[in-house]
This record gives C-alpha cells, sequence and structure tokens, in this order.
C-alpha cells in the first residue's frame, strides 16, 4: 500500500498564504477554518533576527493521536496513511483536538460566512451541514487521492489528484507523494535533501516532513 | 496568527467538572465502602457518589457537539479511554445502585472497585491529550488518582461528623494518608514538567497555582488533619474543616489542569531552514519553558 | 454539500497587480463560481509553473460580495465631500447614459481644452496600468474623445519604484529591473521585496534560485518577507542606502586591482574611457564633433567609434578639442589635459570609504568592503555562456532595489550606482547579470530591443522631452506638467502618469510662483482607483476630489473616491466579462517568458444584478458622445490589445456600424492567432474560450539587451552623465527664463557624476521646517508590500483579509521590541502614531526584525466608506505624508517616508 506524505521545502517558502486561500476555498471551509496555514515565526534577537515560515495542518501521523482518542472511531487511518473523519459518526467531544499535537483539529458550532450571517451563492451551494459541531481538519484532500485510483493517476504529480495546497502553491515548497514508492517525487526529494518532522519525539510518527537544506 | 501555544478552547469548565465530579464521586464510593459506620451512611455516600459522577457525565454530555449521538461513544474501547470510561461508567452505576438498593454484598465491592477503574480512566483520558502538555505528562495519572482519593477521603471525613456510626479518626487517618500520597503525586508531577518543560503560559499557571496549592491544599489540611488525630477534642471540627478544605483544592487543582493550564503545543522547528548559501541557525520552540 | 449538477473550469486571467498576469481556472458548479485553480495547461509556458497568486483566490469572494453595487447610482445631494451624504438613489443605464451623455456634449461643446489649456476630461486609474485590462474597449473611447488628462495619479509616479523607471528606461530600456534570476547566483536587495512584489513568477523563481544555492543579503530597515528568505539581513537606516553603493563602488575602483573588474567591458562598452572637459561636457573631435578616447595603440585622441583601439580607461590625456555645452554653448580647447569619464568617477568616489558608508548606513563594521569582495568574486568575471548559438559573458550578480529605495531623493544615486556596479563587472545586460525587463518610455515597445538605436554620442537614443529654446514647452499640456518639469518622462502613453502626478493635486489648491493657474476638470472618470484613501496628505486630496464638478466613477462598491461621484457605472467583474490580454515575453519585474501569446478573461458566470460589460459600456458612451467611429478605428489600431489588421490579415471592425463585446474581441482573438502565426491561424473567441491561452516560443536572448548594443556598436552611458548635466542646465535656463526658481534644488541633481547627499536630512530639515523637532518624531515610518493586499481592492475580500492575518505586522504598527519597552509599549496596544501633517493609530506589534528607530505600517487602510475595509480600524500612513515640493526629486518622485512620534493610547 502507498503511504501518502507531504513534504514542506522550508528553504522556499514565503508565507504567500496561497495555499491557505486555496485549502479554504477548495474545502469550504467557514472563515478563520484553515485547514492549511502558514503560520510567521520570528527568532532571534536584534539585529540578529530569523524569520520563518512554515506551512502546519494535519499531519496524518502514522501513529496519529487523533485517532487512539477517539471514542467514536469517527477519526480512523487509512490503508494509504490518510486520517481522515467520519462526519456521521463523529459526536464533537473535542477529545481528538486535545490530543493532537499539532492544532490541526477545528470545530464549528454555528455557521460564519464571509460577509455576515447570509452565505453568498458559493458558499451556500457548498455549505455542509454534516461538519457542524463535529471535527474537521485536513484530508489530504481525500477525494482527489481517491480518483487517483479510479483513473490511474498519480496523485503528487497530476494535478486532478494532488491536494489544493501542493497544486497552488507559488513556490514549489508543497510536495505531495508516495513514500513508500522509492521512485516518487517526495521519495526522491527526501533522499537529495535534509529533513525533519516537527514535534517527532513525540512518537505520533507524522507525514509530513520539513525539508531544511541540501545534503 | 498564534505561533507559540494557545488554550485549547474544545474543553472548558463543563469538562473539568467531569474530572471534579467522576474524582471525588470515585473517591468517595471507596471510603464509603471501607468506612461507612452504617447502611445509611453508606447508602447517603455511594448514592452522592453516583450523583457526582452522574453530574461531571452531564456536563460533558452537555458539551459535545451532536449529543443525540452520545451512544457512539461505545464504540471505540480499542484504544480510547474516553471510551473505556463510558463502558466503566454502566455497570458502575448499575451496581452503585444494585448496593445502595440491597444495601450490601458483592455489588459494594464491586462499585468501588468499578469506581477506581474510572478514575483511572479519567487519569489515562488526560494522559492521553498528546495535544496539550500539561496533561499528557505521565505523571498525571497518579495525581488524579491520588487526588480522587483524597477528595473521597476528604468528603467522607467531613460526612462523618454528620452521619452515624462512622468513625473520626480512622477516616482522619485515611484522609492523612491520602493527602500523603496526593502531596507525592503532585511533587512528582510538577518536578516532571518542570523537567520536560511546558509551554510559558501553562508553567505561569502551574507555579504558582502550586506554591498556594502545596500550602492551602496540602499544609492546611496536613496539620488540621495531624492536629485533630492528636487533639482528639477538636477532631470533628478539624476533620470537617481538612476535609472540605481538601476537597475544594483537589477542584481547584483539576479546574487549573484541565481549564486553565490547557495550553497547546504550538510550533517548534529542530532547526531553521538554510535559505540560499545563508548560514546553519540551531532550532526554536517559541512559547515553551525549555 | 450536494453534488452539483453540472462543472465546469473555465480558463481565466487574473492581472490584479503588475507582477502578472496570472493564467487560472475558475470551477463553475451549477452556474455559481465556487474555486480558482491555476491553469494546469499554462504550467510548460508559463515560468511560474502556471500558477496563481493568492489575491486570485479572492475573486470569488469578490463576484459573489454583498456589498457589490449591482446596479447604476446618481447622486442627489450636490454638496460633495466627506461629511456629506452623496444621496446615491438607484437609476436605470439609461437615465446614467442619459445623464453623461448630457456632459459629454456639454463639454464638447465648449471645446476640448479649457481656458488654461488642460484637457476638460480627465481620467484616472489604479497603478501599473492594471485596470486596463479589466475595463476592456474604454482605451478606446478615450481615444475617441481626444485629449485626456491622465495626471491625477493615486500614487503612480510617486509612490512606484520612479526613478528606476526613468533611469532604468534611459541606460538600458529597464522600466524596471531584475536580476536574471534563473541563472544568477548572488544578488544583492536593497528594499526589493521580490517575494511580495514579484508574483508567481518572483516566488516561483526565487525558490528555485535558493534551493539551487542562490545567496541574496537583503537590505531593509526592517525583516520583510524577503529579508526572511534571503541569506542574510542588513538592517540599513532608510534612505542611506546609496552610501552603501557607493562604499561598494570606492572598494572595487579604489581597493581591489582592477583586473578583478571587467576592464574590456569597461572600455568597449560603456562611456568610461570617454575625455571630459573643464565645463564637464564630452571633449569631441573638432570635426566630427564625436566624443573622444585616448587610443592607447595610436596614442592619440580618437572618436569614439574608431575601429580597432584600446581605449585608455583611467589618466589624463593632452589634446586639442571641442566641448558643447548647454543650449548650444562650445569651447575650444588647445593642449587641454582631459580626464577619462572614469578617472572623474575615481576622483569622485575617492572620499566614499567602507567606513564612512558604514557610519552612514548604521551597520556593522566591515559588511561593505565583504560584501564588495562577494560580489566581485560571484560575478566570475571573464566567465562566458553560450545561449542559442551565442557566446555571451556570463556575470551571476545582481543588485534589487525596491520602493523608497528607488524613489524621492537619493533614489537617482542609487539607480546610478547600481546600473554602475554591474558595469564594473561586465554584468549589465548579460546572462545572470541585472537585466531591464520592460519598456515603457521608448517606443516602439513591442521589445525592450525595438526602440534601441546609436545616438551621436554613441550611446543609446532616449526621447527626452525637450529642453531647448525653441521646443521646450512652457505650458503644460496636462496638470502634473510632466513634459514641462521631467525632461526623462518622455512622451509615451505612460509618461503622464510618470509624471510628478501630486502636482495634479497640490498646484490645483495652490500654484507656484509664475505656473499657469491648475482647474479642476470638467468631467473625471475614474476606476480601480481611489486616491482619497491611497495618495499622501488623504484628507487634502479628498478635498480636490469634492471640487471635481462631474465624475463618473465605474464603481465595484462604495468607496472614498466615488463617495464624490455624480454617477456611478458598476461593470462586470474580473470573471464576469471578456478581454484578451497578451502575455509572456517581457514585462514587469520578474514576467520575462520563453514564450509569448494571448490569453482570455471570459464570463464564467452571468454577471450579478444589473451590472454590465465594459466593452459594452465603452461602446454605448461612444455611441451617445457620437465617437462610434473614432472609437471602432481606435479598436482597429490596436486600443483593444492587438492591431486587427496587418499586411497578412485583416480583422478590421466596419467604423460605421455598432459591434457587440463578443464581435470585437471575437476580431480581436482572430488577429491575435494572425498574429502569432504570421497570418496563418484566425482562431476567434470561441477558440480562446475553450483553450484559454495560445503562446509561440521566442528566443531567450531577447531577454539581454547587451547583444543587440554590441550588434549596434552602442555603449552604455555609464558612468558619466554628460547628458543629463546638458538637459538639467537647459531645463534650469527655461525655467529660470519664465520666473520659476521653485525647482532649482531639483534642478542640482543633474549632474556628471551624482554625490552624495544627507539624504535622511531632507526629511529631518521638513519636520523641522513645519514645527517639528527630531526628539518629537523620533522614529522613521516606512511601509511594505503586502502580497495578499496589494493593488486590486483585495482590502474588502474577507478571505484576503483573513489569510493576510497569518502575517505578521498587518493591521498594527511594527516596532523593536527593545525600543517598544522603553516606551511602556506592549504587545497589542493601542498606540498613535503622528507626523506633522497628521495622526493615525492601531495596535503595536512588537518584534525584533525592525530597527530601533524605525516603524512599519504595512497596510495602508484609511478607509471610511468601503464596505469591510472601514470596519478594520488599522493604520495608515498615507495621512502622516505631506505632499511637498521639497520632498519631491527632479523626476517628480517622492517617498513614502517621514519621520513621526508614537504614544500609547490604551494597554490591552
Amino acid at each position: 500500500m502507498p503511504r501518502y506524505i507531504m513534504t514542506a521545502d522550508l528553504r522556499r517558502c514565503i508565507g504567500c498564504q496561497t495555499c491557505t486561500a486555496s485549502c479554504r476555498q477548495t474545502n469550504a471551509t467557514p472563515p478563520g477554518v484553515q485547514w492549511r496555514q502558514v503560520i510567521d515565526v520570528e527568532s532571534g534577537e536584534y539585529p540578529d533576527v530569523r524569520r520563518s515560515f512554515i506551512p502546519v495542518g494535519c499531519q496524518h501521523c502514522g501513529d496519529p493521536p487523533c485517532m487512539h482518542v477517539c471514542p467514536t472511531t469517527a477519526t480512523y487511518q487509512r490503508d494509504d496513511g490518510l486520517v481522515e473523519i467520519d462526519y456521521e459518526k463523529c459526536i464533537g467531544c473535542g477529545y481528538c483536538a486535545v490530543a493532537c499535537p499539532y492544532q490541526a483539529r477545528h470545530i464549528t458550532h454555528r455557521a460564519t460566512f464571509a460577509y455576515g450571517d447570509k452565505p453568498m451563492a458559493p458558499e451556500e451551494a457548498r455549505f455542509d451541514a454534516r461538519r457542524m459541531s463535529v471535527a474537521t481538519k485536513c484530508t489530504f484532500c481525500m477525494d482527489r487521492v481517491d480518483a487517483a485510483k479510479e483513473n490511474g493517476l498519480t496523485p503528487g504529480v497530476d494535478p486532478e489528484v494532488t491536494p489544493a495546497c501542493v497544486n497552488s502553491c507559488i513556490a514549489g515548497v508543497l510536495a505531495f507523494g508516495d513514500k513508500q514508492d522509492p521512485h516518487s517525487n517526495v521519495s526522491k526529494l527526501l533522499d537529495e535533501t535534509q529533513h525533519f518532522r516537527m514535534h517527532e519525539e513525540l512518537g505520533a510518527d507524522p507525514g509530513f516532513y520539513y525539508i531544511w537544506d541540501k545534503k | 496568527m498564534r505561533v507559540t501555544p494557545w488554550h485549547q478552547t474544545n474543553w472548558d469548565w463543563r469538562a473539568a467538572a467531569n474530572f471534579i465530579g467522576g474524582g471525588t464521586g470515585a473517591g468517595l464510593l471507596f471510603f464509603a465502602t471501607l468506612a461507612s459506620g452504617s447502611l445509611e451512611a453508606y447508602r447517603f455516600q455511594a448514592l452522592l457518589a453516583l450523583a457526582l459522577i452522574g453530574l461531571g457525565l452531564t456536563c460533558v454530555w452537555a458539551e459535545i457537539g451532536r449529543p443525540w449521538r452520545a451512544l457512539n461513544v461505545f464504540l471505540h474501547p480499542q484504544t480510547s479511554w474516553m471510551t473505556r470510561e463510558g463502558i466503566v461508567a454502566v455497570p458502575l452505576f448499575l451496581c452503585g445502585l444494585a448496593a445502595v438498593w440491597f444495601g450490601g454484598g458483592i455489588f459494594v465491592g464491586v462499585a468501588a472497585l468499578l469506581g477506581v477503574v474510572f478514575l483511572y480512566c479519567q487519569g489515562r483520558i488526560l494522559h492521553a491529550a498528546k495535544g496539550i502538555p500539561a496533561w499528557r505528562e505521565p505523571m498525571i495519572v497518579p495525581l488524579i488518582l491520588a487526588t480522587g482519593f483524597t477528595e473521597g477521603a476528604a468528603l467522607a471525613t467531613a460526612l462523618a461528623a454528620v452521619l452515624p456510626g462512622t468513625s473520626p479518626r480512622w477516616l482522619a487517618g485515611a484522609l492523612l494518608g491520602a493527602l500523603i500520597l496526593r502531596r507525592i503525586a503532585w511533587t512528582l508531577y510538577f518536578r516532571a514538567i518542570e523537567k520536560t518543560g511546558l509551554p510559558t503560559k501553562a508553567m505561569d499557571v502551574m507555579r504558582p497555582f502550586g506554591a498556594k496549592f502545596e500550602m492551602i491544599g496540602q499544609l492546611a489540611p496536613e496539620i488540621l488533619v495531624v492536629a485533630g488525630i492528636f487533639y482528639g477534642g477538636v477532631l470533628p471540627f478539624f476533620a470537617v474543616l481538612a476535609g472540605l478544605v481538601a476537597v475544594a483544592t483537589g477542584w481547584w487543582l483539576k479546574y487549573t489542569i484541565v481549564a486553565r493550564a490547557a495550553y497547546n503545543q504550538g510550533y517548534a522547528l529542530p532547526i531553521l531552514p538554510v535559505r540560499g548559501q545563508g548560514e546553519v541557525k540551531p532550532g526554536i520552540k517559541p512559547g515553551w519553558t525549555k | 454539500m450536494t453534488t452539483a449538477k453540472s462543472v465546469k473550469k473555465v480558463p481565466q486571467y487574473c492581472y490584479q497587480c503588475v507582477a502578472g498576469p496570472d493564467l487560472l481556472t475558475v470551477k463553475v458548479e451549477d452556474g455559481v463560481a465556487t474555486e480558482i485553480e491555476p491553469n494546469f495547461s499554462a504550467s510548460d509556458v508559463h515560468p511560474g509553473a502556471g500558477k496563481c497568486c493568492v489575491k486570485a483566490y479572492g475573486i470569488i469572494q469578490k463576484t459573489y460580495s454583498p456589498n457589490r453595487l449591482l446596479q447604476p447610482m446618481k447622486r442627489t445631494n450636490p454638496k460633495k465631500g466627506r461629511e456629506e451624504d452623496p444621496g446615491f438613489v438607484p437609476i436605470s443605464w439609461d437615465e446614467a447614459f442619459d445623464i453623461v451623455a448630457a456632459k459629454m456634449h456639454e463639454i464638447r461643446a465648449k471645446g476640448l481644452r479649457n481656458a488654461e489649456g488642460y484637457p476638460r476630461a480627465a481620467a484616472s486609474f489604479g497603478g501599473g496600468g492594471i485596470p486596463t485590462y479589466y475595463m476592456g474597449t474604454f482605451p478606446a473611447f478615450l481615444a475617441a474623445w481626444g485629449p485626456v488628462d491622465l495626471s491625477f495619479g493615486s500614487g503612480q509616479g510617486v509612490s512606484c519604484t520612479h526613478s528606476e523607471h526613468l533611469y532604468g528606461e534611459l541606460w538600458h530600456r529597464a522600466f524596471t529591473v531584475c536580476p536574471d534570476t534563473p541563472s544568477c547566483n548572488y544578488v544583492l536587495s536593497f528594499g526589493g521585496n521580490v517575494e511580495a512584489s514579484g508574483g508567481v513568477v518572483g516566488g516561483w523563481r526565487h525558490g528555485e534560485a535558493r534551493a539551487r544555492g542562490l545567496k541574496r543579503i537583503d537590505f531593509e530597515p526592517h525583516l520583510s518577507v524577503t529579508a526572511a528568505a534571503s541569506a542574510e539581513w542588513v538592517p540599513i537606516k532608510p534612505k542611506t542606502d546609496a552610501a552603501f553603493l557607493f562604499g561598494m563602488i570606492h572598494v572595487l575602483v579604489h581597493e581591489m586591482p582592477r583586473e578583478s573588474l571587467d576592464v574590456f567591458f569597461l572600455k568597449q562598452h560603456t562611456g568610461s574611457p570617454y575625455l571630459v572637459g573643464p565645463n564637464g561636457f564630452y571633449l569631441r573631435d573638432p570635426v566630427t564633433r564625436k566624443p573622444l578616447l585616448w587610443d592607447l595603440k595610436r596614442n592619440a585622441a580618437v572618436p569614439f567609434d574608431t575601429p580597432d583601439t584600446d581605449p585608455a580607461l583611467e589618466g589624463s590625456f593632452t589634446l586639442d578639442a571641442l566641448e558643447v555645452g548647454a543650449d548650444g554653448q562650445e569651447w575650444q580647447h588647445r593642449g587641454y589635459a582631459g580626464e577619462t569619464s572614469f578617472s572623474k568617477l575615481l576622483t569622485r568616489v575617492k572620499s566614499y570609504t567602507p567606513e564612512w558608508a558604514e557610519q552612514i548606513c548604521d551597520i556593522k563594521t566591515g559588511t561593505v568592503r565583504r560584501i564588495a569582495a562577494e560580489w566581485v568574486e560571484q560575478a566570475q568575471v571573464g566567465a562566458t555562456v553560450e545561449i542559442e548559438g551565442e557566446v555571451l559573458p556570463y556575470r551571476p550578480v545582481s543588485i534589487q532595489f525596491g520602493r523608497t529605495v528607488n524613489n524621492g531623493w537619493g533614489a537617482y544615486e542609487c539607480v546610478w550606482a547600481r546600473t554602475l556596479l554591474a558595469c564594473l563587472v561586465g554584468g549589465l545586460e548579460v546572462p545572470g547579470g541585472t537585466l531591464g525587463t520592460t519598456v515603457r518610455l521608448n517606443r516602439p515597445a513591442t521589445t525592450r530591443q525595438a526602440s534601441v538605436k546609436i545616438n551621436e554620442d554613441g550611446f543609446m537614443y532616449y526621447p527626452m522631452n525637450p529642453t531647448d529654446k525653441a521646443t521646450w514647452a512652457p505650458t503644460p499640456a496636462v496638470r502634473n506638467a510632466h513634459a514641462t518639469m521631467v525632461p526623462l518622462s518622455a512622451s509615451s502613453p505612460w509618461s503622464t502618469a510618470l509624471g510628478p502626478t501630486h502636482f495634479s493635486w497640490m498646484f490645483q489648491k495652490e500654484s507656484p510662483e509664475n505656473w499657469p493657474k491648475v482647474t479642476a476638470p470638467d468631467i473625471w472618470f475614474c476606476y480601480r482607483t481611489n486616491p482619497s484613501i491611497s495618495f499622501w496628505d488623504t484628507k487634502e486630496v479628498s478635498k480636490r476630489i469634492a471640487e471635481f464638478p462631474f465624475i463618473v466613477a465605474f464603481a465595484y462598491s462604495y468607496d472614498e473616491t466615488n463617495h464624490m461621484a455624480d454617477v456611478l457605472l458598476p461593470e462586470c467583474t474580473d470573471i464576469e466579462s471578456t478581454q484578451l490580454i497578451r502575455i509572456g515575453g517581457s514585462k514587469f519585474i520578474e514576467q520575462f517568458w520563453d514564450h509569448e501569446g494571448f490569453a482570455l478573461r471570459q464570463p464564467a458566470v452571468e454577471p450579478r444584478g444589473d451590472t454590465r460589460d465594459f466593452t459594452e459600456i465603452a461602446t454605448e458612451l461612444a455611441v451617445r458622445a457620437g465617437l462610434l467611429e473614432e472609437y471602432n478605428e481606435a479598436i482597429n489600431r490596436g486600443s483593444a490589445c492587438v492591431r486587427l489588421s496587418d499586411e497578412n490579415y485583416d480583422f478590421s471592425l466596419d467604423p460605421k456600424q455598432r459591434h457587440t463585446p463578443d464581435v470585437i474581441w471575437d476580431r480581436t482573438c482572430r488577429a491575435a492567432s494572425a498574429e502569432l502565426t504570421d497570418g496563418k491561424d484566425s482562431d476567434g473567441l470561441d477558440w480562446y474560450k475553450e483553450h484559454g491561452l495560445r503562446t509561440r516560443p521566442i528566443s531567450r536572448l531577447s531577454w539581454y539587451l547587451f547583444p543587440e548594443l554590441k550588434k549596434q556598436g552602442i555603449r552604455f552611458e555609464m558612468p558619466f552623465q554628460e547628458r543629463l548635466y546638458r538637459v538639467g542646465l537647459e531645463l534650469g535656463n527655461r525655467l529660470h527664463e519664465h520666473g520659476i526658481k521653485w525647482w532649482d534644488t531639483q534642478l542640482e541633481e543633474y549632474g556628471g557624476l551624482p554625490t552624495i547627499h544627507d539624504f535622511p536630512g531632507i526629511w529631518e530639515r521638513e519636520t523641522i521646517k513645519h514645527g517639528g523637532s527630531l526628539e518629537e518624531f523620533p522614529f522613521w515610518l516606512i511601509t511594505s508590500r503586502s502580497m495578499q493586499y496589494a493593488w486590486g481592492s483585495n482590502v474588502g475580500v474577507q478571505l484576503m483579509d483573513e489569510v493576510a492575518g497569518n502575517m505578521r505586522g498587518h493591521k498594527g504598527v511594527v516596532i523593536n521590541r527593545s525600543r517598544a519597552e522603553e516606551l511602556g509599549i506592549a504587545d497589542g496596544d493601542l498606540v498613535e502614531v503622528h507626523s506633522y501633517t497628521g495622526k493615525t493609530q492601531g495596535p503595536a506589534v512588537l518584534s525584533q526584525g525592525i530597527r530601533p528607530d524605525t516603524l512599519l505600517m504595512m497596510g495602508q487602510f484609511d478607509h471610511w466608506a468601503t464596505p469591510y475595509a472601514k470596519d478594520m480600524k488599522a493604520p495608515s500612513m498615507n495621512s502622516l505624508i505631506a505632499m511637498s515640493m521639497a520632498l519631491t526629486d527632479s523626476t517628480g518622485s517622492g517617498a513614502d517616508l517621514v519621520r513621526v512620534g508614537v504614544k500609547k493610547l490604551e494597554s490591552v
């Protein structure tokens, strides 16, 4: 089975938030709910200061704490590594949200829209009542990954079956693919570079790799 | 934009209430079983314990987003301590009520035991919340157990003053023992979070709390109980006072950990990215004590 | 979420900023636009992998926003002003056109120019020519109308990278200047915030470049996103960049061995060996009048274009020569010891040592010398590269500038030093080096090479506005007087917007001494522009706009400028209307491609409400003004993107007939197809609707100007500026003949070689002149580009507002953390920032990444009428900056810079 992962080349990231905007739109999340986000982190003291931009979101962990704690099995892990949520099963207890060390989960209890309480036409068309009061998060654009099986395309290579954030990235930061396949784009990228995973010490085996230098 | 850990927003006072009700209830059930001087006393205490546990669970039910799907909570006993807590709660209530109804027999012991298991589940619930550094510390489990027992002993001690037949001195001894256990558990917990580090804001809550808790939550009831044990004349009054203080501070402890120190993990980089031919710079963990 | 019955993806372009256009598709589900995606089919030809910028994702909300105006409106309150309620009431399109037509007829009956000689009609559009690509055939309407004053700016011409535009075009056909990023290895960026302003292509190329090891050093007073993405940040004091660059020049020419420089390039491809006379002009051959150089082979002075010479780069040589000054003044010299231009340079930069520079720039000792050494080392002098069979020098070093560095006082010195530093290592307009990327002032502008021709002195011809007595224009043709005051602004359709566009506003209130009275236009068209909040001294600008008697605003929503309008005409927005745009070739900033062609914007969804396609509006206006024939002729000439006929094809419109937008764009698309295929194909609108874009490959050699100059034997006009010196003297003569003394300081900028002045001191003195003290205003206030907001009315788009919030500083006042703590200011405290002209307020954003003497305001959101934006309560520097003659440089430009004070209003 494949193990889909995402990589973020931090050498390239410029914090433009194109991935954030694209994700918000593609997944029709409500205002403020950013399944993909790029944070802006300053470190050091003047004048020796650095500023780093870090794409964050669900890491689709190999050993996901969110899944283990979920009392309903709404959060589950697929054979291909994607960690997903069954909105029909979720009771919105929020336990997964406090179990996730990546702050990736969101629960909204009230429908909100870009301009007040009334949805615009696209918001109305894409409003999904199933998502109210349950946990939501980045799905690695699961529907696209699933479509790949049907049409023989390769996630991470063919845009139709690649997560929206990766497709949108304007600086070549984000990549997506199968880590099990040694010839995949992400495997090659990881072979050529030095990288880390965030909070690796917490043992969740995150599926999101941050590239920081060439080898 | 948030980079440093921020307080989680999913569990509020209602979640804390579950740990408060569950801990005190389970502890009380345990000590009611061990030390009730009369059937009436047991019945009263057991019913009160079940009510406390039930109140806590009701608070949680009121907090979840989809309350009418609450029964789904039983679907994941393989790994979820919340499911296990729910599963234990059912026989706990059945046995507890049976024990009250029949006034003795095996139900009494089983109910007390289930209460302890329930309390253990609660400790493990917090420990499994890997996103909250103040909760995931392994020493949280003995701390939750210890404070649950302390609160139970303390409430039982306080109630002994008004309930017939119970030996306050015995209970006072038990409370002292529980307090000592809680002191040890707290110390181990606090040392552990100091050693591994916490989000600065969480530590800003825990450190001043700890100083006060050790004085008010530990030293004060310990002195009162010891004084009561040695000077029998003041025992009833001191025991009630110590019990109430120990219960209240246990609740304060759990409210603080669950609802005030629950800062999340935030973000960190073990090394900073190299931009072009730039230098390699060490990593950062913004908003952490270490 | 229900599954849509019909789903389609419609190709579009986004040109909300000059760093575009970006190519994208709009997903339309059951008739509703839901998602933006890159147009993946463009990834092979687009240098940014076909991606589209974050702003494009706002188009959906922009289209469906409840704040949009959906029907024409007219004003019912004749009084205008910020405090006046316009009393807009909805009207039909017919009534709206009647009102505008009546005014147009009234004006045409009176004459197209008013008593002062200014056009009665004026039009303003947002910066960078962007709105042109959303206003359909409206340019054809303006062409049909006759003289239109485009000089009421909204920041362009003063807040843009102005000196780069003007001098860049003079020296290397470079309206915008850029590193050859795909093959450059070393970039010095002074305020050039390319990660925020370079668009998708900038983001993509620099990402690639960093991954392969490009080293960029960023010089800015604050840690911008570009500084963040650079190998090193040098927190330089505002407006001292020129000193740093002069320090580098000093190291290169005085401390390094001469052979480490590209001596051959300097001798053969620049004006360095030209000999200079005692009056500051070239020494010329008395017969041919050509500038002379000293040939070491012949040991004699020879005209610059003598074959087979080895010109002396430096030294003093005795000769007989002619010197030609301003206004035809001439001097004959006998036995004069003429120095080369390069020797003049050596003398000029002698005192600009690194130690001197570092003190001025307030940076770490040793930085200048280290970076100068890296510059030379990384330039690889002597290296070559073959491109399409041609061997060219390869110099992978470049310098990039941004706003406030390359506009306003001190900018000329910066752009001169940048161009010279490239020449010193032979890195101008060659692979890896410093390139110009577009032409706006020289014509023809089809390619950068098209306008290159040699002048009599061996440099590139430049269409200066005349300064001689016979042809200088004492009476301005437009209100900002660019042709009169700024010879370098030339006379292309872009020139007006590049004049001192604040003069139009300033002079309307009070004209300076001996200057023709400046009056308001009788009719003002405005579109995608909001000078009421985006220019400086916003209160005054709003008052001037309120004085305009008749304003027609093409309006998306209410805003601070159309608050004063008489008629509001709501047009179909980005994805509701049709237009064709040129893509590729070489355009602004990083937009230089290996392909060129066209892309279409088309209605992906039905227009909302009673909005109309801009082409339909323009046609109706033309008809009602009785200008249909002229309008159609203008379209035939190419006003709508492309000429409709050529020797190979003819898709011209019948001038006498009224045509629908679809017919007009079909003809335009056919002509575009024909142009790309030399007449072979003629695919029309339907083809473009389906495919979105059409391109053809172009030669990469077109990126570099050097091959063309070499071919024509043209030298780069560096380092000496004889031409500018002469033009400046002549302009001074003309102004003084007309009693105008108020431009004398600006005239000092015209010289043979620039000098470093106390540039920050100009702003400091202006503060003191207005009664302020430096103790009262201890900070410099600067601004910085936001990729999420810039240019496209994105301030009212919730999604852009939200995602911009992920980046620090957007809605606050960024202040150095230690300095803030000294002042008792905590993160999030409400602070007031004040200058001698006004005050603004917002939350403090504490940062280590900013100089202790500098404040930063990224947003300029002084909105008080625009829905959504007016509730932001964010600070804006626009109300703190004066429109000031003293702060205007000789090109008519200023800078977003002001001395300010800060005080805490409320704690968090």
